[in-house]
């Protein structure tokens, strides 16, 4: 193994704190230590700490604290990573959950020992602000951000301004519902834009800068629906100050007279798209712009901020790789499924997947953990990422280093070849775990996984996309599966509404239901059995996805039901 | 909890109390005034005639059994030990189903 990529003095791939927000986060801390302490001693009410902890990232689920742990744009250096490790070791239950909003749960944690992890987080520049509560969450971000060979423009510097912008920003710390934003750099859509309160892809600007399409009003629960694209030449100098005329339009129209009507998406289907644009644009026109202004100066104070990888890879990196791929065939399909073209020559981003055969998606191991931040130290300058897939991703890989880094992976376990394909499930914790969910999701994602373990078979069936939820705040983004699978809750028990021909990316559209909720024993075979509805009527290269939009849901709907 | 499902209750039948405690969130059930358990199988069965007073009075000295949430569980008439009728009441009596090492009587043992 290659020594240790030597670490540059900012982290890579994401913005370095300084002393300010350092002693901003020290502050946070042992405010909400006072707040517990005064909960513990009954000076605060639940009703009153509530809200106090949720703002901190506490949830009560069903059978302990969770403390869900922000992850910026999806981004974490291998100094975080340990942290994390140490925390899910000390005060959890040895493992954490990579979430579809690129953060971290821990599902085992104590009231009491909140404040010193949060100390420990912001000993690391981390925190667990606004993962909860009716405010502009985690700003998302593509997993192959200032990587991928088909990126336009690297999306993490405006992803970071507006983290910084929308954190504890006064006027929208209490909106009628809370609000995602999703940002990309690429014109393949691997973040979900269309799904997202608000969705940016960043892109060249006639002028040599940079401009953004903006799409508004999308989302998943209850009401599902594709957002409208309402704008393709939103200048970089007017993104905080079109935003924010954005959120305030929401802010003051949106409803708060019923919780299942105040997402945005409810507002922009009422006023219309243009309706919903009138008053953004009136709202804007309004603005004291000199003072919301993003002049060329601050994106470039941001992005000095940001560590910068020194991408050298020797000449034969690519030969190498070319001869090892030859040379082991499992290491070839490993290459096939769970890597993405690098924009630089010889470099190549690694998918590791978190979705093992008959696992629970998106855990990982205290070890694990440990893992990953010591190779990506060796292999990756020290960056890693969190995917919305709930996998992680090493960015910038020598070529001619993969083949070592994935035998590193197997030996932790860490080595599944399946990403995109029938093995890579999204799945929220469901009720194993949530006191929202009505079924559990993590068992038929287990059983699904299992059931299509064999690599072989899992490449036979190609790209092919399921999705599960536990209920219909559509957190395992069930509407956008191309199988999406649906806990509801009868009477007490748990069946299952299958839902086909959802996708995320930017052909995205929302699956459409089959049928009638299937019981929990019946569900695994019935997605056997239109798995092997599409095999039978599939043509030439078609995902199942292509096969259910040309033939429909008829035969998929007599696969599933014929002996139900 | 406010939520709906906690107070489905048929008018025949008994329920047990429950509760997260405060300090570490975790679960417990009611086994006298003032008593609690990890275990449902030590659970007070209360009719459910009897059950919203029940209720009423242990959310009453929550704060000082460092408890939060507490509300109460229909449980299976045919069952020996207390079972709650609902999948999500079993998972929250019996742990996760997908960790066979955090479910409480796992937990019990390892302590033992």
């Amino acid at each position: 193994m290659p020594d240790t990529i030597p670490a540059p003095a900012l982290p890579v791939g994401h913005y370095g704190y300084d002393q300010v927000d350092r002693a901003f986060l020290a502050d946070r801390v042992e405010q909400f230590r006072d707040q517990v302490a005064r909960r513990i001693a009954g000076t605060l009410s639940e009703d009153e700490f509530k809200p106090l902890r949720l703002m901190n990232g506490l949830y009560l689920q069903l059978h302990a604290y969770m403390l869900r742990v922000a992850i910026p744009y999806g981004v974490l250096d291998s100094r975080q990573m340990r942290e994390l490790a140490h925390i899910a070791r000390t005060y959890d239950r040895d493992y954490g959950h990579f979430t579809t909003r690129q953060n971290l749960q821990f599902n085992w944690i104590r009231l009491e020992d909140t404040p010193d992890i949060l100390a420990r987080l912001a000993d690391v520049d981390m925190h667990a602000i606004q993962t909860s509560g009716n405010c502009i969450r985690n700003v998302t971000c593509d997993q192959f951000a200032g990587a991928a060979q088909d990126e336009l423009v690297d999306p993490r510097v405006h992803a970071e301004i507006l983290r910084q912008w929308s954190t504890l920003h006064p006027e929208f710390t209490f909106l009628p519902r809370k609000f995602k934003i999703a940002i990309s750099g690429s014109p393949n859509d691997r973040v979900a834009a269309r799904f997202h309160d608000i969705g940016l892809v960043a892109k060249p600007a006639p002028d040599g800068g940079t401009q953004f399409d903006v799409f508004v009003g999308g989302g998943m629960g209850r009401t599902p629906i594709v957002g409208v694209h309402l704008r393709d030449d939103l200048p970089e100098e007017d993104l905080l100050a079109y935003l924010e005329a954005m959120v305030r339009v929401y802010n003051e129209y949106g409803r708060r007279d019923n919780i299942y009507k105040a997402r945005i998406k409810i507002l922009v289907q009422a006023l219309g798209t243009e309706g919903y644009r009138q008053k953004v644009d009136a709202e804007f026109a309004s603005m004291n712009r000199a003072r919301y202004r993003l002049p060329p100066e601050t994106v470039a104070a941001i992005r000095a901020r940001f560590g910068t990888p020194d991408l050298n890879a020797p000449d034969d990196a690519a030969a190498q790789f070319d001869r090892a791929r030859r040379a082991d065939p499992a290491f070839d399909r490993w290459v096939r499924t769970n890597t993405h073209p690098h924009r630089a020559p010889g470099y190549i981003s690694a998918v590791i997947s978190l979705k093992p055969a008959g696992g629970i998606p998106g855990d990982a191991t205290s070890a694990q953990m440990d893992t990953v931040a010591d190779l990506a130290d060796r292999y990756a300058f020290g960056e890693i990422r969190v995917t919305h897939m709930q996998n992680l991703v090493l960015g910038h890989v020598r070529q001619d280093e993969l083949h070592a880094l994935w035998q590193a992976l197997r030996a932790a376990d860490l080595a599944s070849a399946n990403i995109g394909l029938i093995g890579d499930i999204i799945a929220c914790p469901g009720l194993d775990y949530c006191a929202l969910a009505n079924a559990r999701s993590i068992p038929i994602a287990q059983k699904l996984g299992a059931r299509f373990a064999s690599p072989e078979l899992q490449e036979t069936i190609g790209p092919i996309e399921i999705k599960i939820s536990g209920c219909i705040n559509a957190c395992g983004h069930h509407h956008a599966g191309h199988i999406g699978i649906l806990g509801v809750d009868k009477k007490g028990e748990e069946f299952f509404q299958l839902t086909l021909g959802g996708s995320p990316g930017s052909d995205a559209s929302v699956g459409q239901i089959l049928g009638p909720a299937l019981p929990e024993d019946a569900t695994v075979d019935a997605i056997a059995r239109l798995v092997d509805a599409y095999l039978v009527h599939r043509t030439g290269g078609e995902r199942f996805l292509d096969t259910y939009r040309r033939l429909g849901a008829a035969l998929f709907k007599d696969a599933v039901y014929a002996t139900a | 909890m406010s939520d709906v499902r906690n107070n489905r209750r048929e008018a025949g039948g008994s329920s047990v109390i429950t509760a997260n405690r405060l300090l570490d969130g975790r679960i417990v059930w009611q086994v006298a005034e003032g008593d609690w358990s990890p275990m449902i199988k030590d659970a007070r069965i209360i009719p459910n005639a009897e059950i919203e007073a029940a209720i009423a009075q242990a959310a009453a000295r929550q704060q000082a059994d460092g408890l939060v949430g507490v509300y109460g569980v229909q449980i299976e008439s045919d069952e020996a030990a207390p079972t709650p009728v609902t999948v999500r009441e079993r998972i929250r009596a019996f742990g996760p189903t997908v960790h066979p090492d955090f479910t409480p009587a796992a937990e019990l043992e390892a302590h033992a």
